[in-house]
Order: structure tokens, then C-alpha cells, then sequence
């Protein structure tokens, strides 16, 4: 039985050129798990707002052809018969939660439309979310994968048969990640609602999802099993998707006439084991050391102690007696999972964060006794958030604004030149949060880099964005080695970790527990169960296969197994 | 002397950062949610603060305000305002009376001309104090319930809960963008006296040009937000009468609620009795 069924659907933007979907016909069955797929701006999130009737309830647009859900018409009924049908959770969950605590926020919807066991169905829904001794809890307690759940929680505390998630885990670490999918399958299985993701994860679609549905230009380029979907490379490629490193590993393998004879691309670390089995890896013995004769350090944590206020009860420590040393011209990658501290030591060396007791010494200044205002000149930090570094109404004078206020010379024709390099000259004139997300980061890369620091400090540079704009910022970064010196960026990117950084700090509950190069950290089974790090696939499938391979890169995996 | 001078010349964005603002309004909104006052009845404690906010202004007798202020003083103790109200609360009611009654002393003034401000004074105070205890010790979301139920718009109270659950967001966002400013601007050396003036004004500025990026991205959120109101049938609920009889029904009037209704009445009776018996 179908349990979405769409007919002719072509629906125009008021004042749109061209239709954003054309032509759409699609059938969903009941109890499917079905990936949406393609390339940005194709349509994907529009179309998901067709099943669930706020298009055309409530944005209005020139709508044509018809949309069943569940058995319902969406243009004859309303958005509350709906809901009960068609669950919807947005990109930016945290801004549909609406509701101070849990309990609350989960019910909400089942108060509104009058059920009487309101607190019991929010009970339920957060049983089923996996969020159940929460129910008290305030909000900003939760961790952002709980966040996520909540949202989550509060689409299915009606019980629909259809839930839709826009990009669930794009802004989660991978433990997380695992903890909503996992949940979802639940979900599936258990309860038997179709779920309909929008993902660019292809990992995550090849374990998980049944069906994928390729998007192009508005209409549906095909619907397939996600096996075969992932395996047209070419095609997934074309439209800005990254098939799984394994299948991308065997594609080229096989074009190398390395491996013959497969029937289907593997997707999965299962089942490239089978495919690449009979490949020998070549010896390269060339581990990466840390290199130990550093010179100077250019920062240096003294005995660092810190808590932060805690609104009840005890303050929470963060830092007690951290001892660290940053050298000068070191790439360096600080990784750990959600509240390890990363920021916190990142906000240290620019002076925001003052440590309880010890200190920190940027070359021989101490912070404790600097101004921020003049340690920017040294450290720069970009946040995680871009949208909290634009305090202009342009780029342009956000780039210009810290040159523009120190009377630094020539500052005109250096944000020039900074506009060019960071491909923003075109929309100088644009206020930074109406850009796409790549552009934001672009943005506020270059307001970080504008006072040439000599310390760059990025917090998540690669979060929230869709795969083709992290590899464009990953580009970006790799061009940026060359202007500042000494580079830290927090991330739980390990395929950023593995292509980018020379040094790899590992915190863990606020303490360093591993620093060194990829391999010594890669390489270091105890570390990495421990703190949860997931190495890049392709990492996990050399070493499955042999446990000397340490490949962080398709290419380098098609170069060492042959 | 030196120490002194030091400390004075620390600048507001230091001493009273915005983390600990932030700390300080989260502590009083959502860190006393298990004291005596937030655990009443909002409907309860609406008409003891009707009583305190109005009656006062009414009457002139020392004994019976005094009587007032000690027991809606009780009360702000037992609803553990944070500290930085109180410190407000303190400095509004001094620069409301409080200094012409300390100035009149020290100019020769008597009992009959202290008289009058004390009254004055123990009004303010009492008024404040009692409104310091209803809208900081309640929580905002019971608050808004026990509006409802006296007839507010549900706008209004669904507002005040929202607000509530916005407030750490904002004050996150708001702090971000402050330091966006302070580590970008280049802020007016503070080592003499001139400077030290310039700083503070310069810090002002900031903190008012800061609302802008705040604004702006609030905005942007709101978009989510009021489709995701729309999915969860908040438009259906404000029409719908049935659905405020269930947002009501979590209110109950109980034994704690009877005992601090009689034990106020007791004590202002006590007053009462007091005044009339002198």
C-alpha cells in the first residue's frame, strides 16, 4: 500500500521564475525507510513540505496536480488532520521547540488538538525517542543529539504513519549520529512508520535506508534500492553526492581492472570485505612520527583549572591541571566528543575564558594580564556559529570592520584582496546571514584571517554543511596553510582530521589523553574506542583487511592494496 | 588607596561580565524552581500580590507597613531570588527615598520629618519586594497559567512561557556577539583618567550596537518556529476552549496553598491588631 502517492506535482515560489518542483510523480510505500537525495536547491525540502500540507496550507505558491498522504488529500484537508499523519522534523530543529521542558515540549502538539491523555501520548513519545528520565529537564540541559530527539519526540507524540527528517545528523557527532539512526530504525521496525530522510550522509543511507529517491531539478530522477542508487557513481557524483568510500574505493579499483567480475559496487564495510579480499596491501613502512624537536612554543598551558557557573548546585569543572604546549607553525586538530572542552581551550588562549587557577602564556605574554582587544592581534577565533561574527550589514564591512577600527594602512585595498580570495567579491554587498551556508563559512573565515593572526583558531569549521560544501571548505583550509602560521581547529570531521592536521590533540572529560600524528592516534585502538572517535570509513576498511594499512584517503587505498 | 583606585577603574564588561549576567537571570528564572513560593499556586499567589501591590499605597501607619515589609521580606527569602535582583532591588528603592531619608538626618531632621519617608520607603519596598517574590520566584510558565485563568489574552501567556524558553538562547547569542565586537574592535586605551572614561563609553555603545546582529538572527529563527506552531496546532488551541480547560486543570489549590494564604492573613491581622491596640 502506498502511503504517500503524488501526481503530476509542479509548485511555484510566489514570484519564483521556474517552478522549484516539476512534475513530480512518486509513491512511497507504507513501512518504507526511503532517503531523499540531490543536488542543494533541488527541491528536496520543498517537496517534503508538499507531504506534510504546509505547502499549500501554509506558504501559499502556484500549486498544480495532486498530493496523497496517508489516504488524505492535502489540498482538501488541514494542516491539523495532517499532522496526525505526516510528521515533520526541520533542518534546525532547536527552533521548533517551543516549550521550556521536555515533558512539556513533547505533549505540546497532543494539548493543542485536545487529547485528553496529552501527558501520557508525551510520555510515550519520549519512550519511543529514547528520552525517557528526561522528563523534567529544562531545554539548554539537553546535549544537541538529545535536542534533536526531542524535536523528533514532538512530531511523534501524534503518532503519525509518515516521518519526515530534514537532515537529521548534520550536526552531530557520529555517536550521536548512530543514536538517532538506531532510533529511527526502531522506529521503523518496531512501530512500523515510514520514514523519509533528506541525507547526504551516503554511509549512513547504505546502512540504513531501503529505498533512495534522486532528485534533479525538480523532478525525480529515479527511485531505487539503495544498493544500485549507490552504486552510480558517476551519476551521484554529477549531482554534488559522495557515494561511501568503500563503494568509491571499489569503483576506481575496478576501473583499474584491480577487481573483476562484481555484480554490484559494495557499500557497506561488510561488504567490501568480500569484494577486496583477494587484494594484497603494499608494505609501505612509513609511519608518520611526532616530530620531537620542536623549538619554541608558542603557547603554553600552565596547571589550568576551570569551571564554569553552574546555574544549580556545584560549579562544573572543566579543566583540572592541563598541561599543554602548542609549537609554533603546528597544523593542529583537537577532537574529543560534545563538551570534552574543546572550546573552552580554544577560548582560553584568547583571554575570554579566565582559568581559575594556572595560566596561559602566549609566547611570553601572560593572558591573565592582556586585554582580549589587544590579544587579537595574535589569536584570532572563529566561531562555530558564523551568524555570530557578522555584526555589519555587508561582508565587505565585516571584513573591513577590525582593520577599518585600528587604522591599520591600506585596509581598502586588503579587504579587497580578501573579498577576491575567499570568491566573496560578488556578494560583498550582502548581509552575512542571507547567504548559503558555505558562503557564511567562507565569510567568516575571512573575518578571522583579516588582522593576519598569527594563531587561527576555528571552532567546527565543517558542521552544518552538506558533503560538496565541506570539500569545499576543506579546499579552503588546505589554501589557508600558507597565510597563518599556527592553525587549531576543533572538529568532529575526522575526514578534515586525517587530510588536514599534523598534529592530533585528543581530549577526553578535560583531560589530554593522546596527542600526536594520524597514525599514532589512528593507529592507537584503546584511544579510539575510548573517547569514541570514528575514523573515515575508508580507515576502517584498510584496517579490517590488514591491520598494517593505514590509508586515510580513497586514493591513498587504491594505491596501497593491489 | 592604590588597591582601591584599582578596582574601581575595572571596567563593567570585567567585573559584572555578561557570563555572569547570564548566570544570574538563568539562576532566577529557571534555578528556584523547587522552593516553597514556586511549588504555590499561581492563582494564589496572583491575589496576595494584588493585596501587597495595592493596599499599601492606601495607608499611613507605620506599624502595619512594618508589618508588611517583614512579611513579604519573608517571603523573598524563602523564593531564593538570585542576588543580582536584590542588589537592583536595593539600589531602585534607595534612589526612589531611601537617600532623602538618610540626607534628612544628617540635616537636623526629627521624628516628624522621618516619619513620612519612613512610610514612604516601607511602601516602595514592600510594593517591590512583594512583585520581586510573585514574577521571579514563580516560574515564568506557572505564571502564565495562573494569568490565563484570571482572563489574559492566551497570547500574553503563551509569550511569557516562550520567552522563558528563548532566554538562555538570547543571552548566549547576545554574549557571542558582544565578544564578536570586543575582539574585533579596537577599543580607547583606559591607563588615565580621560581614557578610563572613554572606555566605559565606548563599552556602552557596543553592548547598543550589539541588538542589532541579535535582532536579525532572532528573526531568521522565527521562520521554523512558526511553521512548526502552525504543524502543532497552536492556532487550533487558541480558539479551542476545551484546550484551556486541560492547560487549567494542572492547577490546584492544596494544603501548602491554604497555609501560606492563612499565615499571611494571620500576619497582617496581627499588624492590624497591633496598630489599632497602640
Amino acid at each position: 500500500m502506498n502511503i504517500i502517492e503524488i501526481k503530476d506535482l509542479t509548485f511555484t515560489y510566489p514570484g519564483a521564475g521556474k517552478p522549484t518542483l516539476n512534475k513530480i510523480n512518486l509513491q512511497i510505500e507504507k513501512g518504507d525507510f526511503v532517503a531523499v537525495i540531490g543536488n542543494n536547491g533541488c527541491g528536496k525540502s520543498t517537496l517534503c513540505k508538499v507531504m506534510n500540507g504546509l505547502i499549500p496550507h501554509f506558504i501559499t505558491g502556484e500549486f498544480e496536480g495532486s498530493v496523497m498522504a496517508g489516504g488524505i488529500n492535502t489540498q482538501e484537508s488541514d494542516i491539523g488532520e495532517l499532522a496526525r499523519t505526516v510528521g515533520y522534523v526541520y533542518q534546525d530543529f532547536e527552533n521548533q521547540i517551543v516549550r521550556p521542558t521536555v515533558l512539556d515540549d513533547a505533549s505540546y502538539a497532543c494539548m493543542n488538538y485536545a487529547m485528553k491523555d496529552y501527558k501520557e501520548r508525551g510520555m510515550e513519545a519520549l519512550k519511543q525517542c529514547g528520552l525517557t528520565g528526561r522528563e523534567n529537564d529544562y531545554i539548554w540541559q539537553l546535549s544537541g543529539g538529545q535536542t534533536h530527539l526531542l524535536a523528533l519526540a514532538g512530531a511523534v507524540s501524534l503518532q503519525p504513519d509518515v516521518l519526515i527528517l530534514d537532515e537529521p545528523i548534520a550536526q552531530l557527532d557520529p555517536h550521536h549520529a548512530d543514536l538517532i539512526y538506531e532510533i529511527l530504525k526502531d522506529l521503523n521496525e518496531k512501530y512500523n512508520k515510514t520514514i523519509i530522510v533528506i541525507e547526504h550522509h551516503t554511509e549512513y543511507i547504505a546502512d540504513y535506508c531501503k529505498n533512495v529517491i534522486l532528485l534533479k531539478d525538480g523532478h525525480v530522477e529515479w527511485t531505487l534500492p539503495s544498493a544500485d542508487a549507490l552504486c552510480r557513481v558517476e551519476e551521484l557524483k554529477q549531482c554534488n553526492i559522495y557515494p561511501p568510500q568503500v563503494t568509491l574505493a571499489a569503483y576506481e579499483l575496478e576501473h583499474k581492472g584491480r577487481i573483476r567480475d562484481i555484480e554490484i559496487l559494495p557499500s557497506t564495510i561488510e561488504e567490501g570485505k568480500k569484494i577486496f579480499e583477494g587484494l594484497l596491501h603494499k608494505n609501505t613502512d612509513k609511519k608518520e612520527k611526532s616530530d620531537l624537536t620542536k623549538g619554541e612554543a608558542c603557547v603554553t598551558y600552565e596547571n589550568v583549572f576551570v569551571s564554569y557557573r553552574a546555574v544549580k548546585g556545584e560549579a562544573n569543572k572543566i579543566f583540572e591541571n592541563l598541561n599543554l604546549k602548542l609549537y609554533e607553525g603546528e597544523k593542529i586538530a583537537l577532537i574529543g566528543s560534545n563538551g570534552a572542552g574543546k572550546s573552552t581551550l580554544m577560548k582560553l588562549m584568547t583571554g575570554l575564558i579566565k582559568p581559575s587557577s594556572g595560566q596561559v602564556i602566549l609566547k611570553d605574554k601572560k593572558v591573565k594580564d592582556t586585554k582580549p582587544e589587544q590579544l587579537s592581534r595574535y589569536v584570532s577565533l572563529v566561531y562555530q556559529n558564523p551568524e555570530d561574527m557578522f555584526i555589519k550589514d555587508s561582508i565587505e564591512s565585516d571584513i573591513a570592520f577590525a582593520m577599518q577600527v585600528r587604522n591599520e594602512e591600506n585596509w581598502q585595498e586588503r579587504t579587497e584582496r580578501l573579498l577576491e580570495r575567499f570568491r566573496l567579491a560578488e556578494l560583498k554587498n550582502r548581509d552575512g546571514r542571507l547567504l548559503s551556508g558555505g558562503q557564511m563559512r567562507r565569510a567568516s573565515l575571512a573575518i578571522g584571517i583579516a588582522l593576519n593572526p598569527e594563531i587561527l583558531l576555528l571552532d567546527e569549521p565543517t558542521a552544518n554543511l552538506d558533503i560538496a560544501t565541506r570539500k569545499e571548505i576543506m579546499s579552503t583550509l588546505n589554501d589557508m596553510k600558507s597565510i597563518t602560521k599556527t592553525v587549531m581547529i576543533a572538529t568532529h570531521d575526522m575526514q578534515l582530521v586525517c587530510e588536514w592536521a599534523e598534529r592530533i590533540i585528543v581530549l577526553y572529560h578535560g583531560r589530554v589523553i593522546a596527542d600526536g600524528t594520524r597514525d599514532e592516534i589512528f593507529g592507537n585502538k584503546e584511544v579510539i574506542n575510548k573517547v569514541g572517535i570514528r575514523p573515515p570509513e575508508i580507515f576502517t576498511m584498510g584496517q579490517t583487511l590488514d591491520s598494517n594499512a593505514f590509508c586515510y584517503t580513497v586514493n591513498e587505498f587504491v594505491e596501497q592494496f593491489v | 588607596m592604590e588597591k582601591v583606585k584599582k578596582k574601581l577603574s575595572e571596567n563593567i564588561l570585567d567585573k559584572i561580565s555578561m557570563d555572569f549576567l547570564r548566570n544570574q537571570v538563568l539562576k532566577n528564572a529557571y534555578g528556584n524552581d523547587d522552593t516553597v513560593i514556586a511549588k504555590l499556586d499561581p492563582r494564589i499567589l496572583l491575589v496576595w500580590y494584588l493585596f501587597f501591590a495595592i493596599v499599601p499605597w492606601f495607608v499611613n501607619d507605620v506599624v502595619f507597613l512594618a508589618g508588611c515589609f517583614i512579611l513579604v521580606a519573608a517571603t523573598t527569602i524563602l523564593a531564593r531570588v538570585a542576588g543580582l535582583v536584590l542588589v537592583l532591588f536595593g539600589l531602585g528603592v534607595f534612589s526612589q527615598t531611601g537617600y532623602m531619608f538618610i540626607v534628612s538626618l544628617f540635616f537636623g531632621g526629627n521624628w516628624e520629618t522621618i516619619v513620612p519617608l519612613l512610610i514612604m520607603t516601607l511602601k516602595v519596598a514592600t510594593v517591590s519586594l512583594a512583585s520581586v517574590t510573585v514574577f521571579s520566584g514563580l516560574d515564568p510558565d506557572r505564571l502564565s497559567n495562573g494569568l490565563m485563568w484570571y482572563g489574559c489574552p492566551e497570547r500574553l501567556s503563551f509569550s511569557i512561557s516562550y520567552a522563558y524558553r528563548m532566554l538562555p538562547m538570547l543571552m548566549e547569542e547576545f554574549q557571542n556577539v558582544l565578544l564578536s565586537y570586543r575582539l574585533r574592535g579596537n577599543a580607547p586605551d583606559s591607563t588615565t583618567f580621560g581614557g578610563k572614561v572613554k572606555y566605559l563609553i565606548y563599552q556602552i555603545k557596543v553592548i547598543v550596537h550589539a541588538f542589532y546582529p541579535l535582532m536579525l538572527n532572532t528573526a531568521k529563527r522565527s521562520r521554523t518556529t512558526v511553521e512548526a506552531l502552525e504543524i502543532k496546532g497552536y492556532r487550533y488551541a487558541a480558539v479551542n476552549k476545551e484546550v484551556k480547560k486541560m492547560k487549567l486543570s494542572s492547577l490546584k489549590v492544596g494544603y501548602n496553598d491554604m497555609m501560606f494564604a492563612a499565615i499571611s492573613f494571620l500576619c497582617v491581622a496581627v499588624t492590624i491588631f497591633t496598630t489599632t491596640i497602640i
